[in-house]
């Protein structure tokens, strides 16, 4: 109940959020001899209003590459960001729409995928921060799940891109650490439940379509433990991202 | 005549003789400059004239309008989507309980969003129960069904709906798909799931849906291994932002 009761405020306070934001838009003056409204963010809605060049419309916010917009005489529908494009501002500035992000020069990354860590199904989530054009800084989270444990791996490393020009397929590879916990199904328990590891990876990353990217990944691991030897298990992965 | 070329003269005289007679007060009688002219007889004091003329020189030049900055507003992003949704799920075996649970969703396209779910329920009782009441099949912490999903999701339908004759909705129509954990009879299992759901627009920043999906693992818990189907049907509300 009291979970509940907190849900409903914090519902309410990004709502409340939201009805500020709306206090302040963008303006922006049409240049094309047209602009087309559509009812829906989407080509497949219809086109409701129209608004003519040098008249001005109000940007009430974004959603993917719609723009949700008020017309002169108070209509509302959606734009396009490539309509968008040929808008300026009052004073003649652009208009600031950002631009598209380019998979080239991309900052950021957010992905998850399916693979298999030491004959186990694993399931990773991973976030990557481009240093340079060819060199990332990653933090995976995975789950892998045994017949006799569950291994939750946390690790972050360095990945280096080799030609980052190569938009459909460019090899990778990388090095990091990082830790795992494991988790018995069945008796008895492990005898070490939390590990340091390290591993190297190879891999390759290519451009899909608009923000999409896959990744795939084979890593070499060192789990250090205090018995005899180590573990050295291997891992592969397929994952598709976002990039921004 | 004679008096107008007189004070040409004059003028042009005082115009011209003005820089060479830095040493006369009448030429300087500004109060700014008093101190300088005492200064200027020595030569050291040459140097400090002529900065202090600088620092003048600055002074009647410098604007007096402060920089306006414009800023233009950026124009706020809403594509993210987060919000509970309660309903049923039939856990295979163990009949049909409530659930609750929550999800966030990322829109990166029109058609494509990232969504993850984390959802719970508590199982029933088996058939065998029913007919042998003594049976006990799940512990008490082993009957939590806690799940969570990474789905990749499709808006196959976009449209509108329409409620009496003035109000209009815009909805999607969507399918996901993905993996994640369930964790059933303590135990983690590796689950794929897919789903068929309806986003319905209230507002721009507020959503209603219903799903159905299912949650397929493998599980040994009633003596063989076999692949179960945990169907849930729920309703949920999001809000954009």
């Amino acid at each position: 109940m009291r979970n509940a009761l907190m849900l409903a405020l914090w519902l309410a306070t990004i709502g409340a959020a939201a009805a500020h934001a709306a206090g302040r838009h963008v303006r922006l003056v049409v240049t094309r001899p047209y602009l087309n409204m559509h009812l829906g963010p989407g080509r497949a809605y219809p086109v409701f209003y129209v608004v003519a060049r040098g008249e001005t419309l109000t940007v009430l916010f974004s959603r993917t590459d719609w723009y949700k917009v008020r017309a002169p005489r108070g209509a509302e529908g959606w734009v396009r960001r490539r309509a968008l494009m040929h808008t300026r501002l009052p004073s003649g500035a652009p208009a600031p729409i950002p631009p598209y992000p380019d998979f080239a020069t991309h900052h950021w990354e957010i992905g998850a995928g399916y693979g298999v860590y030491n004959r186990q199904n694993l399931v990773t989530a991973y976030v990557d921060r481009s240093l340079t054009r060819s060199l990332d800084f990653e933090f995976v989270l995975q789950q892998a799940f045994g017949t006799l444990d569950d291994r939750y791996i946390a690790t972050i490393g360095l990945r280096h891109t080799f030609v980052p020009e190569w938009r459909r397929f460019s090899p990778t590879a990388g090095i990091g650490t990082g830790y795992q916990y494991t988790q018995a199904k069945v008796p008895p328990k492990p005898l070490e439940t939390s590990n340091q590891l390290a591993y190297v990876s190879v891999g390759a990353r290519g451009f899909i379509t608009r923000r999409f990217m896959w990744r795939f990944d084979w890593r070499s691991y060192v789990v250090f433990t205090h018995q005899n030897s180590n573990e050295e298990p291997e891992e592969w992965k397929f994952g598709l991202a976002v990039f921004f | 005549m004679e008096i107008r070329l007189g004070g040409f003269l004059l003028a042009a005289a005082a115009a011209l003789g003005a820089p060479m007679l830095s040493g006369c007060a009448w030429l300087h009688r500004g109060a700014h400059h008093r101190p300088v002219l005492v200064g200027a007889r020595t030569p050291s004091g040459a140097a400090a004239s002529a900065s202090a003329r600088r620092r003048h020189d600055t002074a009647i030049i410098e604007p007096q309008v402060t920089r306006h900055i414009v800023k233009t507003p950026k124009i706020k992003s809403s594509d993210f989507e987060i919000g509970p949704y309660f309903g049923a799920l039939s856990i295979q075996d163990f009949g049909t309980n409530p659930l609750y649970g929550a999800r966030l969703a990322y829109h990166v396209t029109t058609h494509v969003f990232m969504e993850g779910y984390l959802g719970r329920s508590t199982a029933g009782t088996t058939s065998l129960q029913d007919v042998f009441p003594n049976i006990t099949v799940l512990s008490n912490s082993g009957k939590h069904f806690t799940y969570y999903d990474l789905d990749l999701g499709y808006n196959v339908l976009p449209g509108e709906v329409y409620l009496g004759r003035g109000r209009a909705f815009n909805t999607e129509l969507y399918t996901t798909l993905g993996m994640g954990d369930v964790k059933f009879a303590n135990k983690d299992q590796f689950a794929l799931n897919f789903g068929v759901g309806e986003r319905i627009l209230i507002t721009d920043w507020l959503a209603m849906h219903m799903d159905v999906r299912d949650h397929i693992f493998e599980t040994d818990l009633t003596g063989r291994v076999k692949n179960v189907d945990n169907i849930e049907a729920t309703l949920g509300f999001t809000v954009f932002y």
